[in-house]
């Protein structure tokens, strides 16, 4: 039984095309990545999976609801959340308040503090620096923050747009090996949306490749991770 | 005399800051200028007035009432009419809380006539004397109260979850939605509490200035100055910028006379717009409209 499921998905802004006729499943505790070139229309995907873009046609079901009618703030209370690219976190607040902010789409209150909890175990620096305007924190730090406040939501599908974007690589090792630990203990499926092809399909069990609005290949991720055209167009070997 | 002044100018400059406080939320979480907010400080005036001539209620204890009526309307507002608009343009908002203001100012003249009403408490006449300086019993209160206020609708931003939600909405609404936060909600909620305000203002005003349907809009050009002033959107911002606004007002009626009040008001408004477009105390929150 997949927790979400895509079909036939268009996305347009006025006249211009973004996603054609895109489809997708994803089953309960995967991993999957969504990789693809920059313009490829993987943000315009995640911005039409949390309702922040009208679509022109398909169908989007998650958790056997069907997402159209929602809105985003109906879609995240229902389990969606969503790590923006380039964090957007609340500057002018302290990262407590980013994380406790997090936990408005939660369904019960009663665990906010164990969340509260996790998230510092997972991210001991957010701990140390709870009282700090967001604003003010390092990129890599900034992520953390952005990751744990879509943790505090209690999601059951977390999607990650661009984590390592600008991140230095031993930053993107830690958050990688967070969303892994997230997906494994806490049994949350994580969408993955990546330029780094080769880092998402490294923490992904399966893969989905967007070329120019529509999905061209996908497979398991390791299957693709040896694929010749894939190595070439997008990992730079041959 | 100068000191009398300038008591009497810090007096009024709590009550002018509490006057701005919902105007320059609204602004500031959701870019709407709202020219309606004049209309809930007259109704609350109002609403003291009818209260207190006939119902004899003290002008004090009907604050809550009027709070809670303003609440309501700006919340209803906010549903019914501007939340459909808000995202369309800045001069069809404009367009529409002006229409919503002359709908309260003629609504109350038909019912109330637009004869001068005017709330004598017991203590309305009476004043203090601290050092030689003759302090009026309703204005002492009047500022004491504006000042509790903001700084009470201050912690409700900072320490609550609903505040906290406010906040979010206004520096980023599309990620504050990803957090499950309504924003049609929220800006309701922040409208509701903005009238509210306004309607305590009113309530406060009646006891010291004149009732009728057009002393709301006496208050517009000051709390447009203390809004700039003050930096869009921040509470502390108004209350500070009350003070100042004030204080120059009565020092401005003091050393050049009554007629220059407003000329000196507006003087500052360009000033700060001229030297500090983003007031005093920087942008409020980082927000999107600020």
């Amino acid at each position: 039984m997949s927790l979400l499921s895509v079909e036939g998905l268009a996305v347009a802004y006025g006249d211009s095309r973004v996603l054609w006729d895109v489809g997708f499943d994803m089953a309960e505790g995967e991993i999957v990545a969504l990789v693809g070139a920059n313009g490829a229309g993987k943000t315009t995907l995640l911005r039409a999976l949390t309702g922040l873009v009208p679509v022109r046609g398909g169908k989007m079901r998650f958790a056997g609801a069907d997402l159209g009618p929602l809105k985003p703030y109906e879609r995240a209370r229902r389990g969606i959340a969503m790590v923006p690219e380039g964090r957007r976190l609340f500057a002018g607040l302290t990262v407590r308040q980013n994380l406790k902010l997090g936990a408005t789409a939660r369904p019960d209150r009663a665990g906010e503090e164990d969340d509260l909890a996790f998230v510092f175990q997972l991210f001991p620096e957010l701990k140390r620096l709870e009282g700090r305007l967001a604003g003010l924190m390092s990129g890599g730090e900034q992520q953390m923050c952005a990751i744990g406040r879509a943790l505090m939501a209690r999601p059951s599908l977390l999607l990650v747009d661009e984590m390592s974007l600008g991140l230095a690589p031993v930053i993107v090792d830690r958050i990688a090996e967070a969303v892994r630990l997230v997906n494994r203990e806490r049994g949350i499926t994580v969408l993955l949306v990546e330029q780094d092809v080769g880092l998402a399909l490294e923490i992904a069990t399966r893969g989905y490749v967007l070329d120019t609005g529509r999905i061209t290949i996908d497979g398991p991720a390791d299957d693709l991770l040896r694929r010749e055209d894939i190595r070439a167009a997008y990992l730079g070997l041959n | 005399m100068l000191w009398q002044a300038t008591a009497n100018g810090l007096l009024l400059g709590g009550l002018y800051g509490i006057a701005t406080i919902g105007f320059s939320m609204v602004w500031g979480v959701m870019g709407v200028i709202n020219l309606a907010h004049t209309g809930f400080i007259m109704l609350g005036a109002y609403i003291t007035y009818g209260l207190f001539r006939f119902a004899g209620l003290d002008p004090i204890a009907s604050i809550p009432v009027s709070m809670i009526a303003m609440f309501a309307l700006g919340y209803a507002l906010q549903v019914l009419v501007l939340n459909r608009i808000i995202r369309t343009s800045l001069l069809l908002s404009l367009v529409v809380t002006f229409g919503i203001e002359l709908v309260m100012v003629d609504a109350v003249s038909i019912a109330f006539t637009s004869d001068v009403r005017s709330v004598n408490s017991s203590y309305a006449a009476s004043s203090i004397e601290v050092f030689g300086i003759l302090v009026p019993v309703v204005r002492l209160i009047a500022a004491g109260f504006s000042v509790t206020l903001g700084i009470a609708f201050f912690a409700f931003l900072r320490f609550t979850r609903a505040g906290q939600m406010i906040l979010a909405t206004a520096l980023d609404r599309e990620v504050s939605s990803l957090m499950g936060i309504n924003p049609e909600r929220i800006y309701a909620l922040t409208a509701g509490a903005g009238a509210a305000l306004a309607g305590a203002t009113g309530s406060l005003a009646s006891m010291l200035f004149p009732v009728m349907p057009g002393m709301g809009v006496t208050f517009l050009s000051a709390v447009f100055v203390i809004t700039v002033l003050g930096g869009i959107g921040s509470v502390e911002g108004c209350i500070v910028a009350g003070f100042i606004y004030g204080l120059v007002q009565a020092w401005a009626g003091y050393f050049l006379g009554a007629n220059y009040q407003e000329i000196v008001g507006f003087g500052l408004f360009l000033l700060v717009l001229a030297l500090r477009p983003q007031g005093l105390f920087g942008r409020a929150f980082f927000g999107e409209h600020a």
